[in-house]
């Protein structure tokens, strides 16, 4: 039966159950930062390793950043292409998005605008979050 | 890598291919010649004989900040009728788009304004929308004016002896930004030439207290400063060095003065100093660019270091340089560079406060271009010394504490606004509930008086028009320079963003987009009004599935200018010119070519006849807002009967409820006609049964509940009722 109080259907992560307040915090902060998950992987291993490379090379370029041998539009065109991959690895590992505030625990299943919603303004919050913090600390070059 | 070239090169081909009249603005980040801020005959590379009539022959670059004479030529000899100064050399004050707008300025003998001209802009709104002949209309009204006039943009005051500049309509932060530079400009240029005449200022007395402080003690009570400029602040690559560490203090205090330099050779000093003369030292503790500078020549002035106080500037030439050979201080740190320099001017006190500022170029390290830009540090003997203490100091205000206090009353009504849209949306399902289907004044009132105080007091009134232009605006300003400053300079804009940005997060875009954005509510508006006229046979809603697949479009647009603002920020302001918003509040439909105004006129013309075709479909700040939304903490209410029910779904002018009842948050624009229905008993088909059923069964009707369901009737058992 649809639940039409959600934009799609109900979902439900594996933490999802977790009692502990910290114990669901800590478990929501890392399906924030780690878009993989087992299942997925099995699904997508063609996806997953070019994911890896591209992890790597994302990592590269913030040490390069923070080495101060970067650019900052170099750091934005990678932040996007990043985010346009961890779409497609999320849709196939972790596919839900919370509905309702931030403290609430009602999951739904991602339609793929979710997803690019949510990891564009995700990433869009850390991105910025580093970047202020690298060019304050002086590493980034203008 | 060729690739952006290629993409630049199509997008610029695409921009061209946009209306014929859209004219590419000549300063519009023009490329000036590299030498132009260097070379000491500046007027072989610029006009400046646009900015100064007569002038025939111009000087080298002189003066600190510099400046070039212009002569004109009369029976054969060469008479000075004025100055020509670059802006750039003096200040780097930045415009809206975090950029200086570099000005070449004119003025005579006399300190009045002879010409101006701007040589490089990278402001977004002069480049589509307002033309750049706006701001050179805005500068010809310094012609003729004095330097040393009290010049302000707003509305003369003569009985404050203040002289209003009219802004240009939607460029405040522009014009507000270009008259601190020609004014700082000017006066600079007017007090070191003699126009103006130096502040006087009481000297300072000091108090002797035959102390002698080590070196930290002197740094902790403020008598000796620091100024230290890191590599990356010039645009040099970072390293664990500064690129300079110096350390100054103020000599003439006799504490201070024996403690760094030892008795005997502060007395020296001071016997050497006449009344009104100061000395001041300057260390070198860190970095390899010299202060005095590389190219210092005997006779000339010491380009790199100057102090301020006030509005004058002090600069030094080489007889005002005395060498300074060992620090007396116990704990001084070593130096590798060291001078002390005297100021020769009663203008300046040591009661007061002063600047020891560092000037340099920064090096954009994409282009390779460079930039005037100056680092100061602030120096205030410490009351101490000073004899009753330190005076009353009361700095001017900063330009956008004027704005804001200049427009304090339109602010207060414009946050009420925002404030009382707020509270009124907070209380929406008191307000649902007092209106029905056929009745949905309770709701309607606040909603209309909403848009009309934001079509007409908001948009038209205040131009105050949230645009994408200005999140690309933030962008960029991340990327090159952030100040608050130029933010806060436009306060209605600033606040907006503030409400857009809180509510966007607890309900999603729909009350911004639906109730307060001016363009939208004009929308609309037009769209009830064609139909109250009799229009309403004509209007029309798209099918579902068009719907559907052009509502992608504005989300298409988003990643589209986004995409492109990454290669030119200056293309994607072009290409946000798919908003009407500057046409139709900022600029005027009538100030603008026609193929703007037919669009903007279009796009109105057609919100008439379907509901907000421009919001559903086109608005790349709506799509913006609307990813977010799909976050929103607090969502509108659903039936589990809604999933067949489609009571709501036919009323939803927004087209956002879809097949199966469910509300899509990005596109809602908080219309609350489905709020109305999902407590109306009469229309919500769920109640209205529950409601004929009581009737019916002669049950009493209870207050519907906040799940919209009548409150249940529990019956009361007859052993617990007689237990009670």
């Amino acid at each position: 039966m649809i639940n039409p109080t959600m934009p799609t259907d109900p979902a439900k992560p594996p933490y999802a159950d977790h009692q502990g307040v910290i114990g669901h915090l800590a478990a929501e902060i890392w399906d924030h930062l780690w878009p993989w998950s087992r299942a997925g992987f099995q699904q997508q291993r063609a996806v997953q390793a070019a994911g890896l490379a591209l992890a790597v090379a994302a990592s590269l370029v913030w040490i390069l950043a923070a080495m101060g041998q970067l650019h900052a539009g170099a750091v934005i065109g990678w932040w996007f292409g990043w985010s346009v991959f961890e779409v497609v690895v999320r849709l196939g590992s972790k596919p839900y998005v919370k509905e309702g505030p931030w403290w609430g625990r009602r999951y739904r299943v991602a339609s793929t605008m979710d997803m690019v919603c949510y990891v564009g303004f995700k990433n869009l919050l850390i991105g910025a979050t580093l970047f202020i913090a690298l060019k304050s600390l002086g590493l980034l070059v203008p | 890598m060729k690739f952006p070239v290629v993409f630049r090169s199509i997008l610029l081909s695409l921009a061209l291919v946009l209306p014929a009249s859209v004219a590419l603005a000549d300063a519009y980040e023009a490329n000036l010649p590299d030498e132009l801020g260097t070379s000491p005959r500046m007027c072989d590379y610029v006009p400046c004989a646009e900015v100064l009539p007569g002038a025939t022959s111009f000087s080298e670059r002189k003066g600190q900040p510099p400046y070039v004479e212009g002569y004109a030529e009369e029976n054969g000899q060469k008479r000075k009728i004025g100055y020509v100064m670059l802006s750039t050399d003096i200040t780097d004050t930045p415009a809206y788009s975090g950029k200086p707008v570099v000005t070449l300025i004119g003025m005579d003998t006399a300190g009045r304004f002879t010409g101006v001209k701007v040589l490089k802009h990278s402001e977004p709104i002069l480049l589509l929308g307002i033309p750049e002949s706006a701001l050179i209309g805005f500068n010809q009204q310094y012609l003729g004016k004095f330097v040393g006039d009290n010049i302000e943009i707003g509305q003369s005051r003569p009985e404050e002896n203040l002289i209003g500049l009219d802004a240009i309509s939607g460029a405040t932060v522009t014009v507000i930004a270009q008259n601190q530079v020609m004014m700082t400009s000017g006066t600079n240029i007017a007090r070191q030439v003699g126009i103006l005449k130096p502040t006087l200022r009481e000297p300072a007395k000091f108090i002797e207290t035959g102390v002698k402080p080590d070196w930290a003690k002197l740094v902790n009570e403020g008598s000796v400063q620091r100024l230290v400029v890191t590599p990356e602040q010039v645009g040099l690559p970072r390293s664990g060095k500064p690129f300079i560490d110096l350390w100054f203090g103020y000599l003439n205090q006799p504490d201070v003065g024996r403690t760094v330099l030892g008795d005997g050779p502060w007395r020296s000093l001071m016997s050497r100093l006449k009344e009104g003369e100061h000395a001041l030292f300057v260390i070198r503790t860190g970095g390899i660019e010299s202060f005095k500078g590389s190219g210092f020549v005997r006779g000339g002035i010491y380009d790199r270091v100057q102090v301020r106080q006030g509005a004058d500037s002090f600069t030094f030439r080489d007889l005002d340089a005395v060498n300074l050979y060992g620090l007396e201080a116990a704990g001084a740190p070593a130096f590798n560079e060291s001078s002390i320099f005297i100021v020769r001017s009663k203008a300046f006190s040591a009661a007061y406060p002063w600047k020891f500022v560092f000037l340099g170029n920064r090096v954009d390290r994409a282009t390779g271009t460079r930039s005037f830009v100056n680092f100061d540090s602030e120096y205030w003997l410490p009351e101490i010394y000073l004899e009753g203490g330190r005076p009353e100091v009361i700095k001017p205000d900063a330009p956008w504490v004027r704005v804001w206090k200049a427009r304090a009353i339109e602010i207060g009504l414009f946050a009420a606004l925002l404030v009382a849209v707020g509270t009124l949306y907070g209380f929406r399902d008191r307000l649902t509930r007092r209106a029905s289907r056929t009745n949905k004044w309770p709701v309607n009132i606040f909603k209309y008086s909403a848009w009309l105080i934001s079509i007409g007091f908001v948009g038209f009134g205040l131009l105050a028009q949230p645009s994408i232009t200005q999140v690309l605006t933030w962008f960029h300003a991340l990327l090159f320079q952030w100040t608050w400053e130029l933010f806060l300079t436009d306060p209605f804009i600033f606040l907006f963003w503030i409400f857009i940005i809180v509510t966007v997060f607890i309900w999603g875009r729909g009350l911004f987009c639906g109730w307060l954005c001016p363009f939208g509510s004009l929308s609309e508006l037009l769209y009830k009004v064609g139909g109250a006229v009799g229009l309403k046979r004509f209007q029309f809603q798209l099918s579902r599935k068009w719907h559907d697949r052009l509502k992608w479009v504005k989300y298409g647009v988003f990643f589209g200018l986004l995409a492109v603002s990454f290669f030119s920020m200056g293309l994607a302001e072009k290409l946000a010119e798919i908003e009407p918003f500057k046409t139709t509040f900022l600029v005027g439909m009538f100030n603008r070519s026609w193929p703007y105004t037919l669009f903007a006129a279009g796009l109105l013309g057609l919100s008439i006849f379907t509901e907000r075709p421009f919001c559903k479909y086109l608005c790349p700040l709506g799509a913006s807002l609307a990813m977010p939304s799909t976050f929103r903490w607090f969502g509108l209410e659903r039936k589990q009967e809604c999933s067949n029910c489609k009571a709501c779904a036919v009323g939803c002018g927004s087209q956002a409820i879809d097949a199966n009842g469910r509300i899509d948050h990005r596109e809602c624009l908080h219309c609350l006609d489905c709020m109305v229905l999902y407590t109306d008993c009469h229309a919500c088909p769920p109640l209205s049964q529950e409601r004929k059923r009581r009737t019916k069964a002669g049950l009493p009707l209870t207050p519907i509940g906040a799940d919209g369901y009548y409150i249940p009737i529990k019956p009361v058992s007859a052993a617990k009722a007689q237990a009670a």
